[in-house]
């Protein structure tokens, strides 16, 4: 059985639905990326994956139905999400959005080394520790909502186009830090992404999404050698 | 000089009990968005307890810790039953219950303390004689208590904001509600127990401040209290603490200049002169001095 399984999930806003019934799965220590244009439900599906919007369907995690459970329910239970446009704390420094980040755990001492241990894999936050959150570069801002999502000790952690708005050359050393993330603490990762080419590079499988469906399934090498999403997302 | 002195402690000692009520309303406003027009009433309410208490030999300082442990219940009960189910669909709606618990709190109140005027005890001695001389002025005993138990109040506050787990998570919920949620922090019960904190701070004003007013207990005591509250608040910023502070005592100090050396204005008009301030600060500086979140909605 699957990390993750996810069946028939819809959601939408007021009257307006968004996701149609998606199918998906994230096993043990693994990474999925979903793919799909603006609009066809990818930020949809990870709010409501997180508890953050009403849906309907069935959402299993670790054997147990995650549907209708609260946010920070859902991350006790080993979920944690890094939104999209970061979500930070701008008035809170950067030791206490790391700090709020571990809000449901007690073990002050595995904190304190867990802050550590993430100022070590970011040293921009160590620098910057005292600074409000609201100061940082945009880049800096990702680096922290990562950290802070990890924080909790999940066994899932969903990134929501954690590309956006970056330089290339940030975007490929957060890319590397998340697939070191993966490799040594045995992480799942499930992303959503516009960037195709280097989610591909860090992934095991991926799911297409379109227009609130996942229309395709399957390991990377697939997908890297199917025509169309050669031709809609690798810009080939 | 020793008048000016005069007024200016006085004011100092409104503008304390002001500081802490602007702070009761602070503290909500961060977390549910609105300002709370019922903090005022709840505080009357739980000083007519506090009254009834010392009627009945209870000691002054129980009483007031009573009425404090009260006002925490009113105030997370209030978000919990009447609060959250509404401002789900209407932040206005928000506003209107707040005005109807306004209403409620004070027909309560006179229901079961009927509408004579009641004579608060202090918590400190104050007696005609119990004074130092500062500078020619006298400063009563009584005021420096208020001080002083104002500043206790305050840095108690600060020290859960900053120091204080609970105190992280009430500022993230007021920073940004959904990453707090989504980082595993239970919103609802931290709104709950901001609405309880704020019942605390203002059932204390209400018992620092009935004894200092000339009308004593009454229905009619916490009315202006809320609206210099508010003032200060808006003021100082509606989402900063420390201007909520600065703002009561700018305007308590304010208060007392105004009704002593503006002979028009007298004893009547300084509420009116207290919203020509909101007025003001509004059309110029619309976060307050402190601020950075602005009024949407009023």
């Amino acid at each position: 059985m699957s990390l993750l399984e996810v069946t028939g999930l819809t959601a939408g806003y007021g009257p307006a639905r968004v996701l149609h019934g998606i199918d998906l799965t994230v096993d043990d220590g693994e990474v999925v990326v979903v793919l799909g244009a603006n609009g066809a439900g990818k930020t949809t599906t990870m709010r409501a994956l997180a508890g953050a919007i009403p849906h309907q369907g069935s959402i299993v995690f670790d054997g147990a139905p995650l549907t209708g459970l609260r946010p920070d329910t859902i991350v006790g239970r080993g979920i944690s999400l890094v939104p999209q446009g970061r979500g930070t704390f701008s008035h809170l420094s950067v030791l206490e959005n790391l700090r709020v980040g571990a809000a449901r755990r007690r073990d002050k001492a595995e904190i304190a080394a867990d802050i550590d241990r993430w100022c070590e894999v970011f040293p921009r936050l160590r620098e910057r520790s005292g600074q409000e959150a609201g100061t940082l570069s945009g880049g800096e801002q990702q680096m922290l909502a990562v950290a802070r999502a990890l924080m909790s000790r999940p066994r899932l952690l969903l990134c929501d186009e954690p590309s956006l708005g970056l330089a290339p050359v940030i975007v490929a050393e957060l890319f590397r830090t998340l697939a070191e993330i993966n490799r040594e603490q045995g992480t799942a990762l499930l992303l959503v992404e516009q960037n195709a080419e280097l989610a591909l590079g860090i992934a095991d499988r991926v799911h297409l999404l379109e227009v609130g469906r996942v229309v395709a399934a399957g390991p990377v090498a697939e997908f890297r050698d199917n025509e169309s999403v050669r031709r809609a997302y690798l810009g080939d | 000089m020793d008048i000016f002195l005069e007024r200016l402690f006085d004011g100092v000692t409104n503008g304390a009990v002001y500081a802490i009520m602007a702070l009761a309303l602070v503290v909500v406003f961060r977390g549910t968005g609105t300002i709370n027009f019922a903090q005022g009433e709840m505080a009357l309410f739980t000083t007519y307890v506090a009254w009834a208490l010392t009627t009945q030999d209870v000691p002054v300082w129980i009483a007031a810790l009573v009425a404090a442990a009260i006002g925490f219940v009113l105030g997370a009960v209030t978000e919990r039953t009447l609060i959250r189910p509404v401002r789900r669909r209407n932040d206005m709606a928000t506003l209107v219950v707040a005005l109807g618990l306004f209403t409620g709190f004070n027909a309560l109140a006179g229901l079961l303390f009927n509408s004579e005027t009641k004579t608060m005890p202090s918590l400190f001695p104050g007696g005609e004689s119990d004074y130092v001389a500062v500078g020619g002025a006298r400063l009563y005993w009584d005021a420096l208590g208020v001080w002083l138990f104002v500043i206790l109040v305050i840095g108690a506050v600060f020290w859960l904001f900053n120091r204080t787990r609970l105190g992280l998570h009430m500022r993230a919920v007021a920073d940004n509600p959904e990453s707090a949620a989504l980082s595993g922090v239970p919103t609802g019960r931290i709104l709950m127990l901001g609405w309880g904190l704020a019942g605390i701070i203002g059932s204390l004003a209400g018992v620092l401040v009935t004894p200092l007013s000339p009308h004593q207990l009454s229905l009619t005591t916490m009315f202006p209290i809320l609206i210099y509250a508010s003032a200060a608040a808006l003021f100082g910023g509606l989402d900063s603490p420390i201007g909520a502070v600065v703002g009561g005592l700018v305007i308590g100090v304010l208060e007392m200049m105004i009704t002593g050396y503006v002979e028009f204005i007298g004893g009547t008009l300084p509420q009116t002169a207290a919203l020509v301030v909101i007025v003001l600060i509004l059309l110029f500086r619309p976060t307050g001095l402190f601020g950075s979140r602005q009024m949407e909605r009023l």
